[in-house]
């Protein structure tokens, strides 16, 4: 009789000792399973969907012997330009091969990704509801929804920034970032014969004098290139990364080509005006320095007219949308006694 | 064919050539008319400021060269030279002679002194007001000039009256708006003048005064790097397409030597003259000339065998040297961490650096890149005619031309990369309209005059008579010019080498045997379709003179201190707020009190009221600005304890809630607590935020509620409509009554647009009080104090 009692705690000892070693077993096995996705991948970047998240997180109880930064993607917003889904998953794929290679075969963090289409309960699970999206699950997290998000105003978007957040967060180190060079070494080996053999060649023409930039007309149409670029305000399209066009709001099936409001412009709209700009002035040289020289009375006449009609269309066009854009209501100004 | 030869070879040459001296003269008189009347332009179409509002500084920054001028002409140029501002940046205080470009105020000051001697007696400030369109007309002529070096008499006048009202100039030019910009176009365009001068001429004279020019533009703008790095290329460019000649020469290594020289004796720019990379091009190209010139000086003196062996020895030398010095120069520049490059210079290489990496260059609204309305806006129908000055440039394409189309081609992309350069687009873009209007008008009004029916005859034969030069430098002026005096565009098409050469090709010119001309054609156009093109020519320049009156008068000419409203009733409302504030503060509170507000305010207090600040435009100590943006987003005791501790007595803010003024402190507000914050981590901007959104109605946060620029901004706010309704934020504001514990309001404007307040005394120790004891006992070290209860209470 009075073994039973320590039998029955020895039974129990046992049997939790057992699950333990079950749990142990399993958690490890969770491991080896990351580690294996993980080689599976290029970057080291898991793909993970609803089911995977079901056993690696939500099934699993903390703490966990790893934390997961998890990548919220979506396939079809990589065309919009303003959220930059791909660049950040490039950078994300960086962070991943770089802890990778500075720390080989470290189970503390495995770094996912999930895409919205395939995985739509996840990403409800997690409460995500915008992008670009990048969560940290530490090991002790229970409730998925009480994981830490990245902070996208503070991070530049770069592998570094997460590579601190993710220091602070888990005290793992990642280590220095390899970015890939913009260049391989063979690539610059041959670039460099290629410019070795070339400059003899160029130095000598440049001496004889007969390379393309001894040509005046070169000159011209590159004066007049780079004219008609910086009016169209190509540079405010490149700084502020404008579309050419966009969506009407109100009826998608339309695109608008020209905004309204002088402080932002649409792509298509600053080259058709650059165009309107440059054409009026290379129409009015042709008249003085080509046109004169042409022998015959009627073609000259032709010409005449038709580019005086294309140059007031033009200018009276550029006008009309100024007024348009900017609503200056520009205005002569008179005696009063005349009005 | 017979009647225009004789109408061409009629006069006999001495009558020809008396005629033509006397037409010379007749046209330089007129020319200098025009041009006198150009400048009479300029000056008067900038006067609309004053005739709208009154003779009066405009904005901030002029307030600040104001008050240097008026210290340089009541202390003169050494103490200028060696002032310690004390009245500003408290307790720190600016060197202002080291750190200021010294040109506009010494050229205002030396005005005004020469002014004085003469018995007129003009006040500081006029001189200052009227400085800017003085130098608009000096501008107009400097481009006449430039323009007259390049292509012609008559394409500079076309030009200088261009420039004369060009609105984007106009911007930083009216009466009132008394800053660098003002003269520095002046000194840039006359820079480029002297140096095609001295191209053409290759004469050491001209390129002295080159020298002094540019030292003047030094003294004047930050801008002077564009002038040293488009000579350069421009030199560069020359000796890459074999244009090299002694001319070229003369008009760049003095300019090196002597500009450098000179540069380094400002005090802002000092060494930077030699040690920033904006200089190095300068440097480099000064070295290939060199080598360059000894070729072609070794060239010269040599057989050409001879010389073939030379060239291998210079060519390997010269490499060697080059080598060597780039090597140099590109380890200087990489060991400094912008790479010797300022970040605004960076920007206009790489436009997508500043948004990148520099959010303050980013944030400001004059860096931002512009859209396609701002270039008609501020160059209007310029932007149609620049390309075919661009194309007319090309034909024939010389020293002179070829510069201009460098400027041009510069300039128009740095002012797509930054709507602030287009001031120095502006020049550029008028005097190649300049040369593509008087080009235009030439040919044009020639067909008309040649073609018109019973003044030559019959046109057709008329069109077989003569040609004019295709290398026509034409003046222009050839509605002045009658049928028979050929010999003078003749001469007029030649390129203008040295003086002495002019001379000899006068004579050849006038010898040329005319025959040859017989073979050639008149190069015309058909006469109605002329008609029409010069009509719209006209109605162009019209409607360009509209819209730059139009914006002179309406868009460029507020003062910004004095406002305007219209009422319905077409009446004028003046807002006279800000000078109102000022007047009070210099009448009322003593010299050596100490004035704290934000630093939009900081050079208009100095100037104007003659008090102490401790922060103003000049933004070179962050810290300091951020403890006056923390102190604002402080609550009042905090604050009181940040400011009495900068030895603060009065503070000022500015509150549009009233009449709708919306660049009021409460807008900015969100700066403060950002810049504040950067530097004291416990303000925090989402503290301010409900939800994100910046609100000062009942639902803002507390933090927002109880800080010092609301309590400030609103405190009896509810006595004037007995709501609290804010106009600009179009709400009714959160808290409505309150009391003020550590400050008190000892003065509101008129229109509530500025209000002052003092901050009130320590209250006294009172014995015999265990419980103010404590806190008195704290009060006496300011630093337990914080953090603690409020001693006061």
């Amino acid at each position: 009789m009075s073994i039973s009692p320590n039998l029955s705690h020895f039974l129990s000892f046992f049997f939790l000792l057992l699950l333990l070693t079950i749990a142990a077993a399993d958690e490890s096995d969770l491991v080896a399973d990351l580690l294996s996705l993980q080689s599976h991948s290029k970057s080291g970047v898991i793909h993970l969907h609803d089911h995977s998240i079901s056993r690696f997180l939500t099934s699993t109880k903390p703490p966990r012997p790893y934390s997961l930064l998890v990548f919220f993607d979506a396939k079809h917003l990589h065309d919009n330009s303003e959220l930059r889904l791909q660049d950040l998953h490039r950078e994300f794929s960086l962070l991943s091969s770089s802890f990778i290679t500075n720390n080989p075969n470290n189970g503390k963090l495995f770094l996912c990704d999930i895409e919205f289409k395939e995985s739509q309960s996840t990403f409800s699970l997690f409460g995500v509801s915008s992008l670009p999206h990048i969560r940290l699950i530490g090991p002790d997290v229970k409730n998925p929804k009480d994981s830490e998000q990245m902070n996208q105003g503070d991070s530049s978007r770069l592998a570094e920034s997460m590579a601190e957040f993710v220091q602070s967060r888990t005290q793992i180190s990642v280590g220095p970032i390899h970015r890939p060079p913009f260049m391989s070494k063979t690539q610059l080996g041959f670039l460099i014969a290629f410019f070795l053999c070339w400059t003899p060649y160029f130095v000598k023409k440049v001496i004889a004098g007969e390379t393309v930039f001894h040509d005046p007309k070169v000159w011209l149409a590159g004066s007049v290139f780079i004219y008609f670029f910086s009016v169209s305000g190509a540079m405010h399209n490149i700084i502020r990364k404008m579309p050419m066009f966009m969506v009407d709001r109100n009826d998608p099936s339309k695109l608008v080509f020209f905004y309204q409001g002088s402080g932002m412009q649409l792509g298509a709209e600053g080259f058709a005006v650059g165009f309107l700009y440059t054409v009026v002035g290379l129409l009015l040289a042709v008249m003085t320095h080509g046109l004169v020289k042409v022998k015959n009375v009627t073609a000259q006449r032709v010409i005449m007219i038709s580019s005086i009609l294309v140059c007031f269309w033009a200018v009276s066009k550029v006008v009309y949308l100024d007024n348009w854009k900017t609503g200056y209501g520009i205005h002569t100004f008179w005696p009063r006694s005349w009005s | 064919m017979a009647s225009p030869e004789s109408a061409v070879n009629g006069p006999t040459m001495t009558a020809g050539a008396a005629s033509k001296s006397l037409r010379n003269a007749f046209g330089g008189v007129i020319a200098f008319i025009i041009l006198v009347l150009i400048g009479v332009l300029a000056f008067s179409i900038r006067l609309f400021s004053v005739i709208k509002y009154e003779s009066v500084i405009h904005e901030f920054d002029p307030y600040f060269n104001y008050r240097v001028t008026q210290f340089l002409s009541k202390n003169g140029i050494y103490d200028f030279w060696n002032w310690f501002d004390d009245r500003t940046w408290y307790p720190l205080g600016r060197v202002i002679g080291g750190t200021v470009y010294p040109g506009l105020t010494l050229t205002a000051g030396t005005i005004w002194k020469v002014v004085n001697s003469l018995n007129i007696p003009l006040s500081v400030e006029t001189v200052c007001v009227f400085t800017a369109p003085i130098f608009s007309a000096f501008a107009s002529w400097a481009a006449y000039l430039l323009t007259k070096e390049v292509k012609g008499p008559g394409a500079g006048l076309t030009a200088a009256a261009l420039l004369a009202m060009v609105p984007s100039y106009i911007s930083r030019s009216v009466a009132g708006s008394y800053d660098n910009e003002a003269v520095a176009i002046f000194a840039l365009v006359f820079t480029f003048y002297l140096y095609i001068k001295t191209l053409n001429t290759g004469s050491l004279f001209y390129a002295t005064l080159n020298a002094l020019a540019y030292f003047y533009m030094v003294c004047s703008w930050g801008g002077y790097t564009f002038i040293i790095n488009l000579i350069p290329m421009h030199v560069l460019l020359c000796i890459v397409t074999g244009r090299y000649s002694s001319r070229l020469y003369i008009a760049y290594a003095p300019l090196v030597v002597l500009g450098t020289l000179l540069a380094s004796l400002v005090p802002v720019v000092g060494f930077n003259a030699v040690l920033t990379s904006e200089h190095f091009a300068s440097f480099l190209v000064f070295i290939i000339i060199h080598v360059v010139a000894l070729a072609y000086y070794i060239k010269g003196i040599l057989s050409p065998k001879m010389f073939k062996v030379a060239v291998t020895l210079v060519v390997s030398v010269g490499l060697a040297v080059c080598c060597a010095v780039i090597a140099i120069l590109i380890a200087v520049v990489a060991s400094s961490p912008t790479k010797g490059w300022s970040g605004r210079s960076l920007t206009l290489l790489d436009p997508t650096y500043a948004s990148k990496y520099i959010p303050i260059i980013a944030s400001v609204s004059e860096h931002q890149p512009p859209t396609w309305p701002s270039y008609f806006m501020d160059i209007n129908v310029l932007a149609f005619l620049v390309p075919a000055g661009i194309i007319a440039c090309f034909m024939p394409l010389t020293d002179s031309s070829s510069f201009v189309i460098l400027y041009i081609v510069t300039s128009v992309y740095f002012s797509g990369v930054m709507v602030r350069l287009m001031l120095v687009l502006a020049p550029a873009a008028c005097i190649l309209s300049g040369i593509a209007l008087s080009e235009a008008f030439n040919v044009l009004t020639r067909s008309i005059k040649f073609q018109l029916p019973g003044i030559a005859g019959n046109p057709s034969i008329a069109v077989r008579m003569w040609r004019i030069m295709s290398t026509s430098k034409e003046n222009g002026s050839s509605t002045v010019v009658a049928p028979n005096d050929i010999p003078k565009t003749e001469e007029a098409a030649k390129e203008k080498p040295a003086k002495k050469n002019r001379k000899k090709e006068k004579e050849n010119v006038e010898k040329k045997p005319t025959p040859s001309k017989t073979e050639k054609r008149l190069l015309v156009l058909p006469l109605e379709a002329s008609v029409i093109a010069v009509l719209l020519l006209v109605l162009l320049g019209a409607f360009y003179v509209v819209h730059c009156v139009w914006a002179a008068a309406e868009a460029y000419s507020a003062p910004s201190i004095v406002l305007t409203s219209h009422s319905n009733d077409g009446g004028l409302h003046v807002f006279d707020d800000f000078r109102e504030a000022y007047s009070w503060l210099s009448h009322n509170t003593d010299v050596d009190d100490k004035v704290a507000s934000w630093w939009d305010y900081g050079y208009q207090t100095t100037a104007m009221a003659n008090r102490t600040v401790l922060v103003d435009n000049n933004t070179w100590n962050n810290t300091h600005i951020a403890t006056v943006g923390t102190a604002m987003s402080s609550p009042e005791k905090q604050a009181w304890e940040i400011f009495h501790s900068l030895d603060v007595k009065y503070v000022l803010v500015v509150f549009g809630g009233v009449v709708g003024y919306p660049s009021d402190d409460i807008n900015k507000f969100l700066w403060m607590v950002r810049i504040g914050g950067g530097v004291f981590p416990h303000i925090k901007e989402p503290d301010y935020l409900r939800d994100g959104q910046y609100r000062i109605d009942a639902q803002a946060t507390p933090t927002m509620l109880n800080c010092l620029m609301y309590k400030l901004s609103y405190f009896r706010f509810v006595e004037t409509d007995g709501k609290g309704f804010d106009r600009v934020r179009r709400t009714e504001i959160g808290k409505k009554h309150f009391k003020l514990t550590h400050f008190e309001e000892v003065f509101t404007t008129h229109h509530w647009m500025v209000r002052i307040y003092k901050l009130k005394p320590q209250r006294n120790r009172i014995r015999g009080k265990t419980k103010k004891s404590k806190s008195s006992r704290s009060v006496s070290s300011k630093r337990d104090v914080r953090g603690k209860r409020n001693p006061w209470h």
